[in-house]
């Protein structure tokens, strides 16, 4: 019965849900800026609302079975030629192709979640709101057209619409030496997309048929150098975003610096959007040649997240510390992701199960990570409220003089370094026995946990169980600003105990992927 | 697709009786009406502009010159005076891009000289020329059409408000003339070598000399430097690696309409003589002039970015900004396969819409100020003048090649054809040059967005300018979803050079 008011909810949407949802956004995003800073944090939370219920609507009716090269899957998809390449019969297009499998359904009710809570967070922006919402509900068309895109045109295109409003957000509303930071974030972002599209290009011309389809590119059994090539590629595009060790640099940077809402949604979605190509473009798209690089890429992982466990250590600045903390629970996705297709290669059942579990356990850290570090974020956010300051060493006996907000930032810190129980838990165990399973030395991440509950907890220590320093001022967090963290924590607990509501939707995909391409 | 022929359709149904007017007219002229008719309309203008304002007469030339290109086929009335100016798709494809931003800049001429007939002569005068440019199929022809664009120009430069106008006409015309002498050298020495001008004769001799090289090595020899004084000489006016000097200042110095009409339609009639000459004449030496057109390409757009960079006056800027653009364009002809030509194209015709919205704004607000436009000018015009703010900021991110703007498409399809041939390093190499540009771009944003104004009180503007700008941001909007009717233009364009 609920189904069917909700199906026909669904075809009363004109263009279908995906196109609908997708430029929902960017035509709100005119909307609010042409109407001015008065109406425009009202039309966002509409928006975002109207949006996140859609995304869990998509999430009851598509049944995650269907796979996108499935003929009968199409019926959500979406397509939209905007121009021939060339004369005569048939010649190559550009088109806006969409479609949904599993995988992109949690991503993308997990950017929807993350843009509500950020949006909802946002309630200390003053400054020309009307271009700041603008920019804000730009970015999530970008980030649900990342999710959504299967064509890498389409997909590029997405990807680097992302950048400008990001850029913007940091760069106007972030703190001081912000635009720098900005700078920084695009020229890092820019040069991997750069090296990531030229791959793409190469894989429309090795097409026997020149195409972007990235359901076609997989189905066609791509040579191993090409594989390869574009493997590396891949890396170079998705590695900046995820981030992985050298070319992280312009993260702590941008966290640091931009306001709240923007670090919520850089290292909650944007963040995912390299992970999510790890996996799309790599692991599902040509998954022989991820196997090829899997021990470099495991090294690669298990050295970031050790390496980054003990800069976030030396941290002063509670921001700085939470975003190495997501530069250390995002290699885990890339252990996940590289274990993953050692797997996938091998013909061993064993291997192929543990392989199922990595992946697994990969897609959930995204979810996992995506909410907790958007509550450690807008915890630091309000830290600076607090107590004017976010110096570790100058904040102390938090607990007894901020008590809500304490035990709220308590419990994110606790999932955080994954105490059993949250969600961050249940991500790190799977990974864990997949990656241990297929490379015995991958262990070793394990010192990278060892590191953070160490970290997490000396912090704790400093700054909430401390006693209070009687010259220092700190005030409770309003009513207002607790409601974002309170909502986030939801999913972080309720995962935690049945993360059965993500894997079932990653099941058939992982189980697709592993199925090897035909 | 039905609905868009149907619309398509009524135009042509209404274009009919005019057709039928002008096939009265010597057939011999058919292909070239359109250019008839703007120098009827120039002497009219003129002899109107001793008393009135001619500026209505001279827009009428060009909307009637508009309306005859789309009445009169191309495929059946294309050919004109024994074939040495010919229509066909890759001269209407540049044609309409002419005639698109000489109607923008007609609008524009309200601001500054429209109302004096010697302004409107010498405009319409080069519009003739400029169309006669694209269609010639004789080198002499094009040469004539070259310098009937090129002399009216020279003086308009000198008309500009801004005394530095002298200044900069003096460096254009040197520079002008410099290259009007390499391309006559260049046409001397292809006489010399084939004993013909006509470009598809050049096409066969060269390559009937490129397939017996041994025996006739001198007269290939010939060619070659015939080949590279053409390269310089449209080099010239296109603003590419030798000769780009003359361009920031000239654009910097002249009236705003001038300058868009140079960065947004002479430029591109450089860019189609060159293309008619390489790849028809010169196809046959492919392999000689690309390393070349590879290495002007990189110089061109490393020059052009990193001066653009340095810049503060925001005219240089943009004058540096097309320098870069014109490097793009040229990664195109180096790749030289359909694909990349048509995407080329693809990037002239938006470029030159991008490039006239820019200049005549920042022309207008030059003269409403009364001074130089630098970034500080600019500094809270978001606030000082919302809309005007709006469309600049559209046409920078097009400018940048963002998504969604209609800069990004023909950027993608460029550098893609790289691959295609194997100069995959040059599309990373173009890529990231784009990277680059955005430092200059952002600026102008940030500086309009981010920064508070140094004067308070809204700013006011004539509305023609900030319409022209409007049309120009609302079509690259648009273009970004349906850019088919340029995009099979160009097509069709590449295809007629390239089968």
């Amino acid at each position: 019965m609920q189904m069917d008011i909700i199906q026909s909810i669904v075809s009363a949407l004109p263009l279908g849900i995906l196109p609908f949802m997708l430029f929902l956004p960017l035509i709100a995003a005119f909307a609010v800026i042409i109407l001015g800073s008065r109406t425009a944090r009202a039309i966002t939370m509409v928006i975002v609302i109207i949006e996140f219920v859609l995304s869990i609507i998509l999430g009851l009716i598509v049944d995650p079975a269907i796979q996108l090269d499935d003929p009968t899957g199409g019926a959500l998809g979406w397509q939209f030629t905007i121009t021939a390449l060339a004369t005569g019969e048939n010649p190559p297009v550009l088109q806006i192709l969409l479609g949904v499998d599993g995988l992109s359904i949690v991503m993308i009710i997990l950017s929807n979640l993350v843009v509500l809570i950020a949006a909802i967070s946002s309630n200390h922006i003053k400054e020309s709101k009307s271009m700041y919402y603008g920019f804000f509900l730009m970015l999530q068309s970008g980030l649900l057209g990342v999710f959504m895109s299967i064509d890498l045109f389409s997909f590029f295109v997405f990807w680097e619409l992302v950048l400008i409003p990001m850029f913007f957000i940091i760069g106007k509303w972030g703190e001081e030496g912000a635009q720098h930071a900005a700078v920084k974030f695009v020229i890092y972002t820019h040069f991997g997309s750069a090296i990531m599209v030229i791959s793409f290009f190469v894989l429309f011309f090795v097409a026997p048929t020149p195409t972007f389809n990235m359901v076609l590119l997989r189905n066609m059994g791509l040579s191993p150098e090409i594989q390869i090539g574009f493997a590396l590629a891949v890396f170079m595009g998705a590695g900046v975003k995820l981030p992985v060790f050298p070319l992280h640099n312009w993260l702590p940077w941008a966290h640091v610096k931009a306001p709240t809402p923007g670090s919520v949604i850089l290292a909650g979605i944007l963040l995912k959007m390299g992970g999510y190509a790890f996996i799309r473009l790599g692991l599902w798209m040509i998954p022989g040649g991820f196997a090829r690089l899997s021990i470099p890429l495991a090294i690669l992982a298990v050295f970031t997240c050790i390496y980054a466990a003990f800069t976030a250590m030396a941290q002063t600045d509670m921001k700085s510390m939470v975003a190495y903390t997501s530069i250390n629970h995002m290699s885990w996705v890339l252990l996940g992701v590289s274990v993953g297709a050692a797997g996938l290669a091998s013909s061993d059942p064993v291997l192929q199960s543990a392989a199922h579990l990595a992946i697994q356990g990969a897609i959930f850290m995204m979810f996992s990570h995506g909410t907790i570090i958007s509550v450690m974020f807008i915890m630091a956010g309000q830290l600076k409220y607090a107590a004017g300051t976010r110096e570790i060493t100058k904040i102390k006996g938090l607990l007894a003089k901020a008590p809500h907000m304490t035990s709220v930032f308590i419990l994110a810190a606790l999932a955080a370094f994954g105490l059993p129980g949250f969600s961050g838990f249940i991500a790190e165990a799977l990974i864990l026995f997949g990656a241990v399973t297929i490379y015995i030395w991958a262990g070793i991440i394990g010192f990278g946990i060892f590191l953070t509950v160490g970290y997490i907890l000396w912090t704790l220590n400093r700054m909430v169980f401390s006693d209070p320093d009687p010259e220092m001022e700190i005030h409770e967090a309003s009513r207002s600003d607790l409601i974002a963290p309170v909502l986030m924590m939801i999913p972080v607990i309720l995962l935690g105990f049945w993360p059965d509501l993500v894997l079932n939707f990653t099941q058939s995909v992982v189980a697709f992927m592993l199925g090897g391409s035909p | 697709m039905i609905q868009s022929n149907i619309f398509t359709d009524i135009l042509a149904a209404m274009l009919v009786p005019l057709r039928d007017v002008l096939v009265q007219l010597p057939a011999d002229w058919y292909g070239s009406i359109p250019v008839l008719t703007l120098i009827l309309f120039s002497i009219l203008s003129l002899i109107i502009g001793l008393r009135y304002n001619p500026l209505p007469v001279s827009i009428i030339g060009v909307i009637l010159a508009i309306l005859e290109v789309a009445a009169l086929d191309s495929s059946t009335y294309g050919v004109s005076f024994g074939g040495l100016f010919v229509r066909d798709a890759f001269a209407d494809f540049f044609i309409y891009l002419v005639l698109l931003v000489a109607i923008l800049v007609m609008i524009s001429a309200t601001q500054y000289g429209g109302d004096k007939g010697p302004y409107n002569f010498l405009f319409l005068i080069s519009f003739a020329g400029a169309i006669w440019v694209v269609m010639a199929t004789d080198l002499v022809a094009l040469f004539m059409a070259w310098e009937l664009m090129s002399t009216p120009t020279y003086i308009l430069v000198a008309l500009s408000p801004d005394r530095l106008g002298l200044d900069g006409a003096t460096k254009y015309f040197v520079m002008g003339l410099i290259s009007t002498i390499f391309m006559l050298f260049g046409i001397a020495l292809v006489f010399g070598a084939l004993g013909t001008t006509v470009i598809a004769e050049v096409g066969v001799g060269v390559a009937a000399i490129w397939a017996a090289p041994a025996s006739l090595e001198s007269q290939a020899y010939t060619l070659l430097l015939a080949m590279a004084l053409f390269v310089i000489a449209f080099g010239f006016k296109i603003g590419i690696f030798p000769g780009w000097m003359w361009v920031p200042d000239t654009y910097a110095a002249a009236d705003g309409s001038v300058t868009a009409y140079l960065a947004g339609a002479t430029k591109k009639t450089g860019i189609s003589a060159l293309a008619r000459i390489l790849l028809v004449g010169f196809i046959a030496a492919r392999f000689e002039w690309y390393p070349l057109i590879v290495v002007i390409a990189i110089l061109t757009m490393v020059i052009g970015n990193f001066l653009a960079l340095a810049q503060k006056d925001i005219l240089k800027m943009l004058a540096f900004s097309s320098i870069a653009m014109m490097g793009y364009v040229f990664v195109g002809f180096a790749v030289d396969t359909q694909f990349a030509i048509s995407a080329a194209f693809f990037l002239a015709f938006i470029h030159a819409i991008m490039k006239t919205g820019a200049f005549v704004l920042v022309f207008a607000m030059s003269i409403k100020l009364q001074k130089r436009i630098t970034y500080e000018q600019l500094n809270g015009l978001s606030v000082r003048h919302p809309l005007a703010a709006a469309f600049l900021a559209i046409i920078m991110i097009s400018l940048m090649g963002i998504p969604f703007t209609a800069g990004f498409t023909p950027k993608f399809v460029l550098f893609m054809s790289t691959v295609e041939v194997g100069l995959w390093w040059l599309g990373l190499f173009a890529f990231l040059n784009v990277t680059f540009s955005l430092g200059y771009y952002f600026r102008v944003v940030r500086a309009m967005y981010f920064r508070t104004a140094s004067e308070e009180g809204p700013l006011s503007l004539p509305r023609i300018p900030v319409s022209i700008v409007g049309i120009c941001a609302i079509l690259v909007l648009v273009l970004f979803w349906f850019p088919a009717p340029i995009t099979n233009l160009a097509n069709a364009a590449a295809a007629l050079l390239i089968p």
